[in-house]
């Protein structure tokens, strides 16, 4: 069971969405996320710096095709953090709606 | 910060965050070349069979079962579609590998079958055209059945 903890970094829709996608991810690419995510390089790099400072992504630059990529992981920082993030957003709906939760 | 949040918002980032697991949900898959390749594979197999050169059946058998086992690995699992991003094991299931592999063996079964009664009714080249029609199986089934495990992993998401 992982304890809830509200985290201010991850919450803002942007820096959620790139986290909740990585969570379902060993690793993924830059431009996997900019695609998916409809972002553009630099607010994508930006969200990414802010992530990797605090600990919870990790950025690798591997070598393919005689071309470096930007690839992209959740540290377990970052998991631990994200899963006590969603289960504080589950504690928030099911205190208001207490029949729900115990559905 | 948290008591600022309310219910409605904690909802619709909820619903965000299952968005992001649908979007890696939605890459389980195999390569495309995989299901070609066992398709061609097939077909060769059973031509050669067709040969009737026990020796040459051996090692054609030898070599596709050989050729497959270096390459199913890593990509039966269904978390390697594409080199853009590997989904992790537990979202794609430990089932989609198993799926795959049993998947062959019992089309193994069925070419035999058909074989056996292409063969019955005269054909001239009865595991050629078995295996022909179990080619065909592949290439439009196998995207099927990785379809299948994605909306199990996508109603297991959203649970």
């Amino acid at each position: 069971m992982t304890a809830a903890h509200f985290d201010e970094l991850i919450h803002p829709s942007t820096r959620l969405a790139i986290v909740a996608l990585l969570a379902a991810a060993d690793w993924a690419d830059f431009a996997f996320l900019r695609d998916r995510l409809a972002l553009s390089d630099s607010a994508l790099s930006k969200q990414l710096s802010t992530l990797e400072d605090a600990g919870y992504v990790r950025i690798d630059r591997p070598l393919r095709d005689h071309r470096r990529h930007v690839r992209a992981a959740l540290t377990p920082a970052g998991r631990a953090a994200f899963q006590g993030h969603v289960a504080a957003l589950r504690e928030i709906v099911s205190s208001a709606d207490p029949q729900h939760a115990l559905a | 910060m948290e008591r600022d949040v309310t219910p409605q918002e904690a909802r619709a980032a909820l619903a965000a965050v299952d968005r992001g697991r649908l979007r890696v949900i939605e890459e389980i898959d195999l390569p495309r070349w995989y299901w070609w390749g066992l398709a061609v594979g097939w077909i060769a197999l059973g031509v050669t069979t067709d040969l009737k050169h026990p020796w040459l059946t051996a090692a054609a058998t030898l070599v596709f079962g050989a050729v497959h086992a270096s390459v199913a690995p890593r990509v039966a699992n269904g978390r390697h579609r594409t080199r853009r991003l590997s989904v992790r094991a537990e979202v794609a299931g430990r089932q989609t590998a198993w799926l795959v592999i049993g998947g062959v063996a019992t089309l193994g079964c069925l070419t035999v079958a058909g074989a056996l009664a292409a063969s019955a009714d005269g054909a001239r080249h009865p595991v050629t055209i078995a295996s022909v029609v179990v080619a065909v199986i592949i290439v439009l089934g196998g995207p099927q059945l990785l379809a299948w495990v994605r909306r199990g992993s996508a109603r297991t998401a959203g649970r």
